[in-house]
């Protein structure tokens, strides 16, 4: 007896130790997730660090969703997984992922940038069982109604059931509750990474066409779900992190020999110590021998930019070998024009995207709005860990300038978590975004 | 089997940490603690050096020594906001203690020492905690050695002060984001200071058995000139984060007290107490790193404490010469703005239930045990700079045992 008490009272002041908290209590709300299918691009499929690897799947922005899902009646989430964590890039060139290291420039300046991590490379092939991820590298809107896109994807012949079908027929097959979209940056991106100079950005009637059968196909499956816009590409560091004024000049003696150089060739470019406009090729120019121009705010140098050129061959200046003026291909410049029409673009597109989420009762993520604050000054502090949107430091964006990093993700599923809850009346908790790595530093 | 269930409880309460609204800690007389932490109008012992050092003088015996020691148990429970995360916070030794010794050179003047630990804070969230970017582990402790002086007019009022000398020791821990392969960056700061006060204070005694008691203790500024921050970072970051001098500064705030306390009869005492505490100054903590790179500089923490009131109500019965009870309670109202909760220092409302003992072996010697139930409010709160935010919910247990020895 005085035995049994004893454990009695031991065993209340054990319980009474710590002060309880009732436990979060995650609610679906009037959505369903059961079955949760993700439609999209490389930003849906857990591409990272300019490839596709297992590691960047696992922390894919829909996984990391669905994780939170299956605590509110969410099923597994299934997506066609890489086995390398090397990976695979089909471009620029078949390749491996990105990683930071050490590389010595063009000046024998050892520096760190990313660089191709060595190692095996992931063979494509069909994984052979059906997925809950259709996020699809390079896809664009109108392609997931392509037939045969199968055999121009090879990111989407990895898990594709048919090789002659489009991907909006795929989706019925799994019967899907529930689904997350983020679809038709490409539309306007592929064109921006192209520098403006090939690709091109699709017409709006043809985006509307395919956005209305993508999200036709997904709604008459009876599932529900929300869909995200598309950012503007000046908030992303694969523009911003080379400005348009990155000439810098250390010396008079140099900015005076340059303006000499410029003024045998009859161009009136002054330069000063301290940061200079990059030249570019511009046919409009009004000199006579050189069709070129300084560049203007405003102006984008993408990221891909040959750096060892701009560094040591006068790339953007004047050709340390021929003395010539030496302007900045066009593939690796947005001009005022180009970006005139990717913001356009961006926002004719925008328009109809939330347009349609309201007119089907879509939820909508206005991943414009949140890039823009990313990018913003004062960026975006999530307990404690301070983000926005410059390349490295930034830790949001991953090695490749345009994807996210695990941790940017995180980041990026709580913005569509924001959304489910606040258009299903649900309670999804947020993804602990303290979990997951930003930029890993060697 | 008594002493197995003491030691069961020990084992429950195996961790001890800080308590109270803010970093100060007011367990300092086991007698006092027993009854609602009152002390300002007392004059029983020699911890009136503390509490009051206008009352020293009014100490009837030759000399009174007193020593003891308060364990605080803390349990802290954090659950993060839109999170499904809970943490508590981990189980640590907090051991506040103080010795005091007065003596009567002439019927109206007393002199008297006091070493003791009014002000601190320890707590461990654990290392892989989800607010490990705000605070690891902290351990902060201010030891205060304070010479007093004190005399009486006519047996009706009495005015003392003290000098406060200031000890402080700080070591800290918190994560960054600064992620390499199998692991993510961190900092250590680590250093220690000293730093000056005064404790004044005023006894009055109108008539027989009642006392009135107004006592200020100043603020301590404790600026750690020459603090040590250790970075472990990634390679690639570290000359951005070098090992440096870092200036830390923290005010220990002042505090305004009034007390009044009435003999009812020989056995039977009643005193109340309002204490205001000047929290106001904690506006920022600041970190000044001597060696400045790009990502180090001078760093302000806000902090935006409030002046806070604290009501305290305690009662001794003197059941006969050799046991005497006491019984008290007091409510601690948070200093901090429910958007500036940090987890350094997870403070909420508080009710103070406090019960005591003395023990009188032979004339003039005690032994005084104490138990003080420190109840906190649940509380939800954002530390806005950081947007990190939760629900915090405390309780805290601390026994406290003394000597105090007059003749």
């Amino acid at each position: 007896m005085k035995k049994l008490l004893f454990i009695i009272l031991s065993l209340a002041l054990f319980t009474s130790c710590e002060r309880k908290i009732s436990e979060y209590a995650a609610d679906k709300g009037t959505a369903n997730f059961s079955t949760y299918i993700s439609i999209g691009n490389s930003l849906v499929a857990g591409y990272a660090d300019g490839a596709l690897y297992h590691d960047g799947q696992l922390y894919s922005c829909p996984n990391l969703i669905a994780g939170q899902l299956q605590l509110a009646g969410g099923g597994a989430f299934i997506q066609p997984m890489v086995t390398s964590n090397y990976g695979v890039a089909v471009y620029p060139g078949v390749q491996t992922k990105l990683v930071l290291g050490y590389t010595a420039d063009c000046q024998g300046v050892v520096g760190l940038s990313p660089v191709r991590s060595v190692g095996d490379m992931e063979i494509f092939g069909n994984v052979g069982y059906a997925v809950n991820n259709f996020g699809i590298p390079g896809a664009k809107s109108f392609h997931l109604i392509t037939p045969g896109y199968a055999q121009m994807n090879p990111y989407y012949t990895r898990f594709a059931t048919s090789m002659t079908g489009a991907v909006v027929e795929e989706f019925g097959k799994v019967h899907p509750t529930f689904f997350t979209m983020q679809l038709g940056d490409n539309d306007v991106l592929a064109y921006a990474l192209a520098g403006g100079s090939y690709d091109s950005i699709t017409q709006p009637a043809t985006f509307y066409y395919a956005m209305k059968i993508v999200l036709g196909s997904l709604l008459a499956t009876g599932a529900s779900g929300v869909m995200a816009n598309i950012p503007d590409i000046t908030s992303i560091p694969f523009f911003t992190t080379i400005p348009y004024n990155g000439l810098v000049l250390t010396r008079q003696t140099l900015a005076d020999s340059v303006n000499y150089a410029m003024s045998l060739y009859q161009l009136p470019f002054h330069y000063v110590v301290g940061p200079n406009p990059f030249l570019v090729r511009d046919p409009a120019s009004p000199h006579p021998y050189f069709k070129v121009r300084q560049m203007q705010p405003g102006e984008y140098v993408l990221m891909t930019v040959p750096q060892d050129s701009l560094k040591c061959k006068g790339m953007g200046i004047i050709n340390v070998v021929t003395h010539a003026p030496y302007p900045i291909p066009d593939q690796f410049v947005l001009t005022t024009a180009e970006v005139a029409q990717i913001k356009f673009a961006t926002d004719v597109f925008n328009n109809i995207i939330d347009t349609m989420a309201a007119n089907h009762h879509v939820g909508l993520v206005d991943m414009n709005s949140k890039l823009k604050i990313l990018n913003s000054q004062s960026g975006v502090v999530w307990d404690g860990i301070h983000l926005n949107a410059k390349f490295v430091t930034g830790g949001a964006f991953s090695l490749d300038g345009i994807h996210l990093t695990p941790r940017g993700n995180a980041l990026s599923a709580n913005y569509f978590i924001e959304a489910i809850n606040q258009h299903f009346g649900s309670k999804i908790p947020y993804v602990d975004v303290t979990k997951y790595k930003g930029v890993v530093f060697p | 089997m008594r002493r197995i269930t003491f030691l069961l409880l020990l084992f429950c309460f195996a961790a001890l940490t800080s308590m109270g609204g803010g970093y100060q800690v007011g367990l300092h007389s086991t007698r006092n603690t027993g009854m609602g932490l009152i002390g300002t109008s007392l004059t029983y012992d020699a911890s009136s050096i503390f509490y009051n050092p206008g009352g020293v003088s009014f100490i009837k015996d030759k000399w009174s020594l007193s020593g003891g020691v308060s364990l605080i148990m803390a349990r802290v429970t954090f659950q993060g906001k839109d999170e499904n995360y809970q943490t508590h916070l981990e189980h640590q030794l907090n051991t506040p203690f103080y010795v005091y010794a007065s003596y009567k050179a002439t019927d109206n003047l007393s002199i008297g020492l006091a070493v003791n630990t009014p002000y601190g804070n320890g707590l461990s969230w654990g290392d892989n905690w989800q607010g490990r970017f705000l605070i690891q582990n902290l351990k902060f402790q201010a030891i205060t050695v304070q010479p007093t002086i004190s005399y009486k007019f006519k047996n009706i009022i009495g005015v003392g002060v003290g000098l406060v000398w200031a000890y402080g020791s700080v070591n800290l821990n918190k994560a960054l984001p600064l992620d390499y392969t199998g692991g993510e960056g961190q900092l250590n700061i680590k250093g220690n200071t000293i730093g000056f006060g005064f404790n004044a204070g005023v006894l009055i005694h109108p008539v027989k058995g009642f006392n009135i008691g107004i006592d200020y203790r100043s603020k301590i500024n404790m600026d750690v000139q020459n603090a040590n921050a250790t970075f472990t970072v990634p390679a690639a970051v570290r000359p951005q984060f070098p090992d440096s001098k870092v200036e830390v500064s923290l005010p220990l705030p002042a505090n305004l007290d009034f007390g009044l306390s009435y003999e009812i009869n020989e056995k039977f005492m009643i005193g109340i107490n309002l204490c205001y505490v000047f929290w106001k100054q904690y506006d920022s903590l600041v970190f000044n790193f001597k060696t400045k790179t790009a990502s180090l500089g001078r760093t302000a923490t806000a902090a935006l404490y409030q002046n806070r009131l604290i009501p305290r109500i305690g009662f001794q019965y003197k059941v006969n010469p050799t046991v005497t009870v006491r019984l008290g309670g007091y409510y601690d109202p948070s200093p901090v703005p429910s958007d500036y909760l940090n987890p350094q220092t997870p403070s909420t409302n508080e009710i103070g239930l406090t019960a005591g003992l003395s023990v009188f072996p032979f004339k003039g010697f005690s032994i005084d045990a104490a138990f003080l139930y420190l109840m906190g409010m649940k509380r939800d709160g954002t530390y806005s700079p950081e947007n990190f935010a939760g629900t915090y919910y405390s309780a805290f247990y601390i026994p406290a045992i003394g000597l105090s020895y007059s003749f």
